[in-house]
């Protein structure tokens, strides 16, 4: 039986890793280019076999909304901070809810995960 | 005369010197609300027979662990989806059927966050978890997939996916 392979879901047992993104909370202002609105997110990585990170913009309903930002992938080496400015247009500021970094997670590596992380920050409004 | 005055100026130097001010040196810090996913463990598949690939213990597997920490109460829910489909592995000769559930294994606080586990809201392969207590949680997965026609699964490396993903309310 044994020459089925065995094969792992994770290979990263030896430690945590994590993944992290800030603020929880994030505020759509003005950006200095009229018509659009800005916010600034930082992530951090503690995941030594992830290195890069993609960035999402969505509405409530989880529709994606264009943004412009530096890249939509990001690289964020292993115990690294990348802060990075997120622009929207005016029209779609009201709609923006969730902003989202997801792990990107290379095939070809020799140590694959098995966890794909995701974390979103929720744009608040008056109210909520 | 000059020698005393200079003996005595740099007496008091040294003495004032030695003295030493009490100054107080802050230390700044700021703790932003955050959610954070750790991969604590492994998960492995055991293969109990030749058209199983499983993560039970029994089984000769091992459940991948998911630790989430939050920092704010009641600001976070998460959702931990099982795999429904390999992300790499050789030519299958068959459909894969898919068994997998997410359970609450431990956690920091059993008094705060001990609803958990029952309060959970489970979607197909996906279970979300409201997080209401600020904390620790590890999460288990397991993931069954079977080889149809209880053919047999083909040498290889196989990998599948565990999603967690951590919204803010």
């Amino acid at each position: 039986m044994l020459r089925y392979v065995l094969v792992m879901l994770l290979l990263f047992g030896h430690s945590a890793s994590a993944h992290e993104m800030v603020p929880t909370y994030p505020k759509l202002e003005p950006a200095y280019v009229e018509g659009l609105y800005k916010t600034t997110m930082t992530m951090f990585n503690k995941r030594p076999e992830v290195e890069y990170y993609e960035i999402g913009v969505f509405t409530s309903d989880w529709k994606p909304i264009p943004f412009v930002s530096n890249y939509k992938v990001y690289k964020v080496p292993y115990l690294s901070t990348v802060s990075f400015d997120i622009y929207v247009r005016s029209e779609d500021r009201y709609d923006v809810t969730y902003i989202c970094s997801v792990s990107k997670l290379r095939q070809s590596s020799r140590t694959r995960t098995a966890v794909s992380s995701k974390i979103c920050s929720k744009v608040k409004r008056l109210g909520e | 005369m000059f020698n005393l005055k200079t003996g005595t100026v740099a007496a008091l130097l040294v003495l004032s010197a030695g003295a030493g001010y009490a100054q107080d040196t802050p230390i700044n810090g700021t703790v932003q609300s955050r959610c954070i996913i750790q991969t604590d463990q492994p998960g492995i598949y055991g293969n109990p027979n030749a058209y199983t690939l499983s993560t039970t213990n029994s089984d000769g597997g091992s459940p991948p662990v998911i630790r989430v920490d939050v920092t704010l109460a009641a600001a976070y829910y998460v959702d931990i989806t099982a795999p429904s489909e390999f992300s790499s592995s050789p030519s299958l000769p068959d459909v894969v059927t898919w068994a997998g559930d997410t359970s609450v294994k431990t956690m920091s606080d059993s008094t705060t966050m001990g609803g958990y586990e029952t309060g959970k809201l489970e979607t197909g392969y996906t279970d979300r978890y409201d997080l209401t207590a600020t904390g620790s949680t590890w999460f288990q997965t397991t993931s069954t997939a079977t080889m149809g026609g209880s053919k047999a699964f083909p040498g290889g490396n196989y990998t599948a996916l565990v999603e967690a993903a951590c919204i803010a309310k």
